[in-house]
């Protein structure tokens, strides 16, 4: 039926609007996934928060074990460039002071900023110089031994020492979740042109530029709803976690429009079939209307169960 | 001989003021941060800050600790990307440092110089102004932190392209107990 269908839609103008829509909407996700080698910055500082110049860093690939070292500037920063995308474990040295590791960080494709590397002062691991100095301001912490420290707070080293693989997990949600966002936000533009198209399509009106146009607007709605989908879908779980708040509707909402995504059109398909063939469109077609309604009403209210309060 | 017993009595009278450590334990805390957006503002609370202060020679030291991941915003969606965009996987504890006078707390307000660590990176805040209450041998502070995204190199999250803005007030509420 499909072919039959489709083998109908004269090809021209719709189909190409089609694949230009299609093309135009998914090139800056494509191209953000491809780009290639990524970079490393960051900042070298002693414990009051001076710049610590000369330090070295050493960046080790934890997936193939390269080793890139740089030095920091008198600026106390480094940085390094064309790094292949990948997890770097980073090491920064630096005379007079303590050695100090990043364990984990993730490169992918871009500058990514590391966090301040602060070097405490204590046994020196290299000979190279530093312009760290102390903060001798007369409200300045105390460096007395009275200093209450975490273990005094009643801290287990588990809940004061970072976990990399988790925070490398958030970070891989997360940015499924921003193309998710941004890809739903897209996916809101045709969708709402195809439900506007919706009437004219449908109509009494034999001619067939609206329903194609409508059927072309339908198609990339549904190829970006895909996309949008995948990557909602796709996201790492973190786990422990107890959803609560509006991410509850909008994952309940998903229930709606997900299924209403794949019926609006399979149904749209025989409406399409019934109309070429000079029938009005009868029978369990007619749903095609409401059903789209009802899907697009979700997928807006999912929409904004995240972006306003109630 | 006289002065000798002068002075002896000055010793003992003294040591005690001088010399003997005194400590503070957080015994109740709520922190609240405040994030303002275009569409929505926000509030994350935690009460699970842990705190000490330890006295000598007149000055105290106190620590406060708080796990990034015990705020709650009333969303888990918005504290997972809270998480993830101050890299608290990474780096679990937000850690406060201040250096006091232990005369303050018979004050009514105190201007602390706060050294706070959280997401990886140190800010100094100069002067922070608190209000001090004591009632029976606990001492309730309140005040607000004007911390500020940029102040923790944190890149700030949008919500539907829009970011959030870079102000992050804190606001403390804290019951101290003296031991």
């Amino acid at each position: 039926m499909l072919r039959n269908i489709f083998g109908n839609r004269p090809n021209g103008v719709p189909g190409l609007v089609f694949l230009v829509c299609l093309s135009v909407a998914i090139a800056p996700s494509l191209m953000a996934q491809t780009a290639g080698m990524g970079a490393l910055t960051g900042r070298i500082v002693d414990a009051s928060g001076k710049a610590v110049a000369n330090a070295t860093v050493t960046a080790t690939s934890i997936d193939d074990g390269q080793v890139r070292s740089a030095t920091s500037g008198t600026d106390g920063f480094y940085k390094f460039e064309g790094l292949p995308p990948g997890s770097y474990r980073l090491k920064f040295e630096a005379a007079g002071l303590k050695t100090s590791e990043i364990p984990s960080t993730t490169v992918d494709g871009t500058e990514m900023t590391v966090p301040d590397a602060k070097l405490e002062a204590g046994e020196s691991v290299s000979s190279k110089p530093a312009t760290a100095q102390q903060d001798n301001s007369p409200n300045a912490p105390s460096s007395s031994k009275t200093e209450p420290t975490l273990a005094d707070l009643g801290l287990s080293p588990e809940q004061t020492q970072g976990n990399a693989r988790e925070q490398a997990l958030l970070d891989k949600r997360t940015h499924m979740l921003k193309i998710h966002q941004r890809m739903g936000l897209i996916t809101t533009i045709p969708l709402v042109a195809t439900v506007l198209l919706g009437p004219g399509a449908g109509g009494k009106s034999e001619g067939t530029a609206a329903r194609d146009l409508h059927v072309a607007l339908g198609g990339l709605t549904g190829d970006l709803y895909g996309i949008t989908a995948y990557y909602a879908i796709r996201a790492p779980r973190v786990p422990g976690t107890k959803k609560r708040g509006p991410i509850k509707f909008h994952e309940a909402m998903a229930w709606i429009h997900g299924p209403g995504m794949i019926l609006t059109p399979i149904l749209g398909i025989i409406a399409f079939d019934q109309k070429n063939n000079g029938e009005k469109v009868h029978g369990i077609a007619s749903a095609h209307g409401p059903v789209a309604i009802v899907t697009a009403g979700a997928f807006g209210a999912a929409l904004l169960s995240v972006s306003v309060k109630f | 001989m006289k002065n000798k017993i002068i002075l002896i009595a000055f010793l003992l009278v003294a040591l005690p003021t001088f010399a003997a450590d005194s400590q503070w334990v957080l015994k109740q805390s709520t922190l609240t941060y405040h994030v303002s957006h275009k569409l929505h503002e926000s509030e994350g609370v935690s009460h699970a800050a842990r705190g000490k202060g330890v006295c000598h020679d007149g000055q105290c030291d106190f620590l406060i600790a708080v796990a990034v991941k015990s705020f709650d915003s009333g969303d888990s969606n918005r504290d997972l990307h809270m998480v993830q965009v101050t890299r608290g996987a990474e780096f679990p504890l937000v850690t406060v440092r201040t250096r006091l006078a232990e005369s303050v707390a018979a004050s009514a307000t105190i201007n602390a110089d706060l050294e706070i660590q959280f997401a990886g990176q140190t800010a100094q805040y100069k002067q922070v102004p608190f209000k001090v209450e004591t009632q029976g041998g606990e001492t309730h502070i309140t005040g607000n932190i004007p911390a500020t995204l940029t102040d923790f190199k944190i890149d700030p999250p949008s919500l539907l392209t829009m970011p959030v803005k870079n102000d992050i007030p804190v606001r403390v509420d804290m019951t101290w107990h003296q031991q």
